[in-house]
Order: C-alpha cells, then structure tokens, then sequence
C-alpha cells in the first residue's frame, strides 16, 4: 500500500513514527504503579480531542489486526491485480485513520505540556514550587515560634513582677513586726517599770528597815532593788509575751495564708519523667 | 576561603538580627522535625546565643589560635544537648539557606562555597573535639537529689549526688538540667571541694521570674533527679602562689568561694592567711554564715567578715524578728547587737573592703552579682591589688 500524494498530517509526526498504541508501556506513569493497582482513570482518558481513546475498541476505528487481515478480491474479469475500488476504500479508511491518529497525537502533546506547565507552577491544585513551598512552611513555623516566645514571655514577666510584689509585701510585713515589736517592747518596759516601783514600796512597806543590819541577812537595800527587778522583769515578760504572741499569731495566719494562696497558684509538681 | 568576603557577607546578613536566627531555627526544623525536640520552647535566648557565637566565630574565622580552642568548648558543650554527628550538616545546610536567603542578590557560588568550607572546618573542630571528649566523660551526668536546705524562702542549699565521679576544680561550673524545665540549662558552681563519695553542694537563689531558679529553690525535694553538664570555668585558686589570700563573695557568688577555700583547707602545704568577704543586702541573706563562722573558728588562718549593705545596726533596745526555718516568726534574743553578729561589717563590700585594710600583695577571688563584682574588682585595684591577681566571675544571666 502507498501513499497518495501529500503528507495528510503535519509535519512533526514522522512517518513509520506511529506505534499503534503501546500507551501502556514504559513513560506511562502507570509503570510506577504498584501490581495491581487499577490505571488511574485520567490515564486512560486521554481527553476530549479524542474521545473514546485507543484503549476502547469502536467499530468505525481501524486496527492492525484489520490491515494485516484485510484480503482485497480479485479484480474482475479483462483486469490485472485487485480490485481498484476495494483497494480505494480501503487507503481512504487507512487515511482517515491516519489524520484521526495526527489529531489526537497533537492533542494529547498539548496536554502533556500544558500539564508540564501546571506541575512545574507548583502542582495541579493551585499550589507552588517546592521553594516556595519550604518559604512558606519557614514563615509560617516563624510566626508560630514568635507567638510561643511571646507567650513565654509574658509568663516571665508576670512570674518576675508578681514576686518581686510578694517580696516587697514580705519585706512591709517583717518591717511592721519590728516596729510593733519595739512599741510593744517600750510598753511593757513603762508598765513593768511602774509595777517595779509599786512592789518596792509595797515591800518597803511591810519589811521595815530592821534598825541595825544583820549580817546573815542580804542587805535591806539590795532585797528591795532584787524585789523590784524581779518583779518588774516578771511583769516586763508577762506583758511582752501577751503582746507578742497574740499579734504573731495574727501575723502567723496572715503569713499562711499568703503562702496558702501562693502555692495554689503555682503549677502543680510534676513528677520527672523516667530518662 | 575569602575571609574578608565571609566578614562582609556576615555584617550584611546580621543587620536584620534576630530574624536571622529565627529563619534558621525554622528552615533547621521544618526540614527535620525531630531536632526541635532538643530545644526548649522559648527560643528567644536560643537565637541571641547562636547570633552571639556566629558572630564570635566569623570575626576569628582567620585567626585560627584563638577559634579552635573556642570551637572545641563548644563542640564538648553541646554533648549534653544530644547532638551527635549526623545533625552538623543538617545545620549545615540550613545555615546555607540563610544566609543565602538574607544575602539576597550579594549571594555568589563562590561565597557559597566559602561559607561551605567555614562550615565544614567548624564542625570538624567541634565534632572532634566532642569525640575525644567522650573517651573520658560522659556527655552529661545523671544526679540526684540526696538534701535540700532551704535558708530562706529564696535560697536553697542542695546536695545531689552523680552516678558516676564528676572530677572538678573548685570554683569551677556546671550547666543543671531539671525535669520540670527540660532544655534548659543553667550553670551553677559546685560549693565544695570534690569529696570522696562525690556528692555536690550548690547554693541556689530564686531569681524572680526566672523559670529554672524556681523550681530549684522550691520544689526540688530528696530524690528528684537531675542532669548535670561537665565542668567549665577559670575561676579556680592558682596553687602555685605563695602570697596571701582574699575572698570575696556577694550572695550565692559564694558556692565557688566555698570550694575554695575548702580546697585551700585541704592542702598539705600550710595554708596562708585567708581572709573571706561574705555580703549580702540583709542580714537573713547571710544564709551560710554560721558554718562559715565555724569553719574560721577551727581554722586559724581563716578570716570571716560578713557585710550587710542594705541594713542599718541594730538599735539599743531593739528586739528583731525573723522569720524562722519553718517560716513562723520567730522573736530574737533581745540582747543587742545580737552577740554573735558582732562581727557583721555594716555597707556595701567595696567600701568594707576598704575599712578593714591594704590589700596589696594579695590573690584576690571575687564573685558575685555583675555590679558587685565590677564595684569590688575596682576598688581592689585602687587599693592597691595587683589587677592580674584577681580572679573573678559574675552569674547575673546564667541563673535565671
């Protein structure tokens, strides 16, 4: 069989180029497939500029089975070789077959390309290149990390003004206990003072001085100044210990509960991980 | 290698500062996940120290003397982080893409191939010196906690013992790492002197807000675990001196000092005349000073002046009180000054330093809060120390 004439196709499809169709074998992706994962739809559809594709057999297609078995008839009777008109049929099929062929081969280039295209765009779904992509995920892991140092941050400062307010408060607290303990000490002095001076006369009183000193006795005057110490340093501590004790034990809750409430607001313990 | 053309390249890139680092961090992370897990969740600090190193190391980058005795500190440093050979050129890389990123069009294939082989050497100096590093030590020590003594409510005393020997100079460091703050690391100096059954004492101040000191001063109890990074630091005695020695302390810059003068206690040579400094703002802050009174009780060359800045003497008459170890308050003796404070020095230590004598001729060891330090170092100097025999460390941002 011959050819007529001008090439029927452009130019960019070489003759004898036209394998019928191993689509399925070697560039196919589906060669990346694993056995016996079905082709991927897309793969057997080539597009709409050929419908139907190679793979499904349409009755008005012509095969290679069809060419190899195609037997003309004998030209009939007074004429050499096959008949003319059988052999005119069939090169038309065979051209039709051919520009169909150059058509969808054309077609399915300018799909390959133009897919070419999209994938190096950054992909099928409006995506980017993996450049900009890793940028991307660079930026974005950035601004995460700009939020966690904020945070921690805030945490610090917050630890760091609320203590330093809680030593201050500590520092306010021991500062009053001085000072009411200097006043409580000052007052249970003057009143131990007087109750020193009201025991020495009252002793006075009901010890007369003998007229002559006796010597296995102490001396009257010391007696007098050791009774008025002793009563002036037991009313002096009396006095002091009621005061003292009664306010620290207010000081002592006020101190508790201020530890109380600090404590609940600290993180709960945690026990360390085993490493 | 252009060095100039590194140098360049690098003031150009470190103009945007901290988004330098941030970028790194990022691309180091989006690339291999699993290595975020080595770094704590604040990275703030994180990026000023890798500016800070990158910025140390790209300055001495044609004077290998001084960087690779720098590199190798680093490379034995980050042992107890966990990097191991396989991350450097993941680093590497995205310190590639980093500066490639913020070189803009400055970017040629020759400067990538320098910042390359800059690479390449650092962390060759690194991982070798991490390697032979590990023949003898671990890359950290597993401790535990065996007492804690807190003084007052923000100092602490603990003792942790490690579970392996961790061999030390007195006055030397280590960076402490407790579970409920994984990732972050904070030196603190050993108090004594190696002791044979290896245990250590630190003395740790709760620094408000600071997320470590917390938890050491609060919440640690018997038992807890911790680890414990190897020993770094210069502030140790020169043995080989004969002169005389003066300490000087502000607060826990005391757990060096202690060391020592535990180590100068345990010489054979007969120690010379130690006098020890210890200041702190208040009275109650003063939270060693009744062992350190009963060590210069037992040894006779050992001074012990304690100093308070922020309180006046106490008046005649006065009666204190204070809160006591269980934190009730507790009244004082009312004898005034309370006998055995009699040799509390009133003022900041510079200035005690200066009432109680001439100096000169003398070691002198200081250690303390950044101001402390400058002020004390200063005012040795005026009084006549010899600048290079003074020996000093500050602790301000490690104990945080």
């Amino acid at each position: 069989m011959t050819h007529r004439g001008e090439p029927l196709y452009p130019s960019d499809v070489p003759d004898g180029a036209m394998p019928y169709p191993p689509l399925n074998e070697s560039a196919s992706p589906r060669g990346h497939l694993p056995a016996g994962v079905p082709p991927a739809q897309e793969m057997s559809v080539p597009g709409p500029a050929a419908p139907g594709g190679f793979l499904v057999a349409r009755p008005d297609r012509l095969t290679p089975g069809e060419v190899r078995g195609t037997n003309f008839a004998r030209a009939g009777r007074g004429r050499r070789g096959l008949d003319e008109d059988e052999v005119h049929a069939f090169l038309d099929r065979v051209e039709a077959e051919l520009v169909r062929l150059g058509n969808e081969k054309a077609a399915l280039a300018e799909e390959v390309q133009s897919l070419r295209e999209r994938l190096s765009a950054g992909g099928a779904r409006g995506g980017m290149p993996p450049e900009e992509a890793h940028f991307q995920a660079v930026r974005i892991l950035s601004q995460a990390q700009q939020t966690a140092d904020l945070y921690v941050a805030d945490a610090e400062r917050y630890t760091r003004e609320l203590a330093h307010e809680a030593r201050l408060h500590r520092e306010a607290i021991l500062s009053d206990a001085r000072g009411r303990a200097e006043l409580m000490m000052e007052e249970a002095h003057q009143r131990a003072d007087r109750l020193a001076e009201e025991a020495a006369r009252q002793s006075a009183l009901s010890h007369p001085q003998p007229a002559a000193p006796v010597p296995a006795q102490p001396d009257g005057g010391d007696r007098l100044a050791a009774e008025r110490e002793i009563a002036y340093l037991r009313t002096y501590s009396d006095v002091y210990r009621t005061h003292l004790r009664s306010y620290l034990e207010a000081l002592l809750r006020n101190v508790d509960e201020w530890e109380k409430s600090e404590q609940n607001a600290l993180p709960a313990r945690h026990q360390p991980p085993a490493r | 290698m252009d060095a100039q053309r590194l140098k360049e390249n690098f003031a150009r890139v470190a103009e945007q500062g901290d988004a330098v680092a941030l970028f790194f961090y990022s691309d180091l992370f989006v690339g291999n996940p699993q290595l975020r897990d080595m770094f704590p969740i604040g990275m703030a600090g994180q990026r000023d120290k890798l500016l800070r190193a990158l910025g140390l190391i790209v300055s001495r980058v044609d004077d290998l003397p001084e960087l690779v005795p720098f590199l190798q500190q680093l490379g034995r440093d980050h042992r107890k982080f966990g990097i191991l050979a396989e991350h450097y050129p993941h680093v590497g890389a995205s310190l590639i893409r980093t500066l490639r990123y913020f070189s803009g069009s400055a970017w040629t294939p020759e400067l990538e191939a320098d910042w390359g082989a800059a690479y390449g050497l650092v962390a060759q100096v690194m991982q070798e010196a991490a390697d032979d590093d590990s023949r003898t030590s671990p890359p950290w020590w597993e401790a535990r906690v065996v007492a804690v003594e807190r003084r007052r409510f923000d100092l602490a005393v603990l003792r942790v013992e490690p579970d392996r020997p961790l061999p030390y100079l007195p006055g030397q460091s280590v960076a402490v790492e407790v579970p409920a703050r994984l990732r972050q690391w904070r030196f603190y100096s050993m108090a004594n002197a190696p002791r044979p059954d290896n245990t250590l004492d630190f003395h740790v101040r709760l620094v408000d807000g600071g997320a470590v000191s917390s938890v050491m001063v609060r919440t640690l109890q018997p038992g807890d675990r911790m680890r414990l990074g190897a020993p770094i630091g210069t502030l140790v005695l020169d043995e080989s001196s004969p002169r005389d020695v003066l300490l000087v302390a502000g607060s826990t810059g005391l757990a060096p000092i202690k060391a020592i003068l535990e180590q100068i206690a345990q010489r054979a040579a007969r120690p010379p005349a130690v006098q020890l400094f210890f200041g702190a703002r208040t009275r109650d802050a003063l939270y060693d000073l009744e062992d350190l009174r009963k060590l210069a009780a037992e040894l006779p060359w050992l001074t012990v002046v304690p100093a308070v800045s922020d309180e006046a003497p106490p008046r005649p008459g006065f009666i204190d009180v204070r809160p006591s170890l269980d934190g009730s308050l507790a009244r004082v003796a009312s004898a005034n000054p309370p006998p055995e404070d009699s040799d509390i020095e009133y003022g900041a230590l510079p200035a005690v330093l200066a009432r109680r004598g001439s100096w000169a001729g003398h070691d002198a060891y200081v250690c303390g809060p950044a101001a402390m330090v400058a002020n004390t170092v200063d005012e040795l100097v005026r009084l006549g120390v010899d600048r290079a025999r003074i020996r000093q460390e500050t602790f301000v941002d490690t104990q945080r």
